[in-house]
């Protein structure tokens, strides 16, 4: 039996608010198994976001376990954290949050120089990933010349630059109209048959609905369904 | 993409941020530069011109200024004296006074006059004709030779070989009689200020113009110690033999000048070498900080995707690098022209010597200069580094998607 990717028990994540603490997750318990697809729907507020970062090491828990790839990520100081999210996680934003000072080219290729990989190594990997997402004649283009859905293409491609065992999406088609968020739905389907595990936070039925597993969120509580 | 490369493309896309930011670094670069410069300028120049001379010790009747104290008697006997020492090589006895030059049409100069022992080395070069006798033949029949700057010469319209009549400065009870000099050669006097009429003649010819009672005197006697003989050797030796007398290194007359008359520049060179400093500090946190606080969604992603909070840092650190690296760079040339400019408004001060100069070009002024400015832009980093570092990634995230 494989090491689940992420593994949380009893998540807790509480915000001190001047008002009162806010509780945005509350005793939340997943797994996610390689190859996994997942997504998670609920209202706004409801801590899909959270649940999320927590998931992808950018925040941590007020109470309750993560482990990534059998790690407790509790232990672990900025920089484990971050080379986790560098190696292993690819992140998707609604915003993409690309560098506008580079290249759809360098924006792939940004991570994986960070992780340290040879620039031969780094300028094939980024040549592929382009291609992958249909953008190989957009490599020289920066995001300010790309259109929304070619930007999300791009993030995506910088998602997978580290070969990454998961991709967390946060309304990966939020900014896109209902054609283009189809294509970037399509392309997540791919990467993930492809056999990358994938968790998208979404609002939008039809995304939702391409995961394998489904999950509802509502007040920071996951709602009973497949959760393993 | 190295964090300096990162910077370098954050600085080229805000094109006119980046220049002006630059442009302050080189208005508060140069003025730094300057101020280093003039923190020690004076001192080095002063150094050098004494050391120029050629002599390397100094023997006066007391610690008065001199010229303005009692002079030394019996002036040859105790050259003769201070000869015999084996740390000494040569020894000469100067006296200094004020002169009217005499010229046609009732001209009259105000001339800066030098009585000169015979020595082999002066405190002057000659640039025409020839020098004064080494050992002067007192004649009192004949013209003494004189030596003048090119100022008095063209004021005088003199050449070597022509006659000048020099008279000492009237008291107001007394008035001397002109004497007649012949002009052996124009020289460079190391000591004259700028545009103003230098001479100088022998010491038998300046007592006599000056129609001393008491010739063999001096106001200065000047010693430049044996080859291989360190000056403060030379200094120990006059003083035991010669307790009475007030014997010092050029070192020494530097040192003391450097702790009192030229501390007030030192003083003003400190303060605003500090508000330079400031300036750079404040200019540098500024336009870093407002970058920072315009990208908190940049660097949350970044941070998202992996990068640690040391790299984030690097790469503020790399920009501070990069505007103060190349203001500082551009801050030396600028800095090296406005303190041609200032030294030249400064030296048009009266009675200064003309090879005195405020503003000394040294190579550890661009070191100092290098690191007090690498410092502030460590320093001026800290702020933004540490503003972005702690950046909570997910509500800066959160926080872009509802803004």
């Amino acid at each position: 039996m494989s090491v689940p990717i992420v593994e949380t028990r009893g998540l807790r994540k509480v915000f001190p608010m001047p008002a009162g603490d806010v509780v945005a997750l509350d005793d939340v318990s997943l797994t996610i198994e390689p190859g996994d697809y997942l997504s998670i729907q609920g209202p706004s507020g409801c801590g899909k976001s959270t649940l999320l970062h927590i998931l992808g090491c950018v925040e941590t828990p007020s109470a309750g376990s993560l482990h990534f790839d059998g790690r407790d990520v509790a232990r672990l100081g900025d920089y484990e954290r971050s080379r986790i999210r560098l190696t292993s996680v690819g992140f998707v934003f609604q915003r993409f949050f690309l560098l506008p000072m580079l290249t759809a080219w360098e924006n792939v290729e940004l991570p994986q120089s960070e992780a340290g990989i040879p620039r031969a190594e780094r300028r094939d990997r980024t040549a592929e990933l382009l291609e992958y997402v249909g953008l190989a004649d957009r490599a020289d283009h920066r995001p300010s010349q790309l259109s929304g859905g070619e930007m999300q293409r791009v993030a995506i491609a910088r998602a997978l630059a580290n070969r990454p065992r998961l991709v967390l999406a946060d309304e990966p088609t939020g900014e896109l109209d209902e054609s283009t968020g189809g294509q970037i739905a399509g392309l997540l389907d791919r990467v993930n048959a492809d056999g990358t595990a994938m968790v998208v936070v979404t609002h939008d039925p039809a995304l939702a609905g391409r995961a394998r597993r489904h999950l509802g969120m509502r007040s920071g509580r996951l709602l009973p369904g497949d959760r393993r | 993409m190295s964090p300096l490369g990162l910077a370098w493309r954050s600085l080229r896309r805000q094109p006119a941020r980046a220049v002006l930011g630059i442009a302050g670094v080189v208005a508060v670069g140069a003025l730094l530069f300057d101020m280093l410069m003039l923190s020690r300028g004076l001192f080095l120049s002063f150094r050098d011109l004494l050391e120029h001379v050629g002599y390397d010790v100094r023997v006066t009747a007391t610690e008065a200024i001199p010229g303005t104290g009692p002079v030394v008697r019996d002036a040859s006997g105790l050259a003769a004296s201070l000869r015999e020492l084996p740390e000494i090589d040569e020894v000469v006895p100067l006296r200094f006074g004020n002169a009217w030059a005499l010229g046609a049409d009732d001209l009259e100069l105000a001339v800066t006059l030098t009585g000169s022992g015979s020595s082999a080395r002066r405190t002057w070069s000659i640039v025409e004709g020839e020098n004064l006798p080494r050992s002067a033949s007192d004649d009192p029949a004949a013209p003494a030779p004189l030596v003048i700057n090119r100022i008095l010469a063209e004021r005088l319209d003199a050449a070597a070989g022509s006659a000048v009549e020099l008279q000492v400065d009237s008291d107001g009870f007394t008035a001397l009689p002109p004497l007649t000099f012949r002009v052996a050669g124009i020289a460079e006097f190391s000591f004259a200020a700028g545009g103003q009429p230098w001479a100088a003649t022998t010491l038998p010819a300046f007592s006599r113009l000056r129609g001393e009672v008491e010739p063999d005197t001096a106001d200065l006697l000047l010693v430049a110690s044996a080859p291989g003989v360190e000056s403060r050797y030379t200094v120990a030796a006059i003083r035991a033999r010669h307790p009475g007398l007030n014997a010092f290194s050029n070192a020494e007359l530097v040192g003391r000048f450097q702790d009192e008359n030229f501390a007030y520049f030192r003083h003003i060179s400190v303060v605003l070498t500090s508000v330079t400093l400031f300036f750079a500090f404040i200019l540098v946190t500024t336009l870093l900080t407002v970058s920072v606080n315009q990208r908190f969604g940049e660097i949350a992603g970044l941070r998202a995707i992996g990068f640690a909070r040391r790299r984030v840092a690097l790469d503020l650190l790399c920009e501070s690098a990069l505007l103060v690296g190349a203001g500082g760079a551009l801050s030396l040339p600028v800095g090296a022209a406005v303190a041609r400019v200032l030294d030249g408004i400064l030296r048009g001060m009266p009675g200064l010597p003309e090879r005195l100069h405020f503003f000394v070009f040294e190579p550890w002024s661009v070191v100092e200069h290098v690191v007090l400015l690498s410092l502030t832009g460590v320093l001026a980093a800290a702020y933004p580094v540490w503003l972005a570092a702690r950046l909570p990634i997910a509500a800066t995230l959160r926080d872009e998607v509802v803004g």
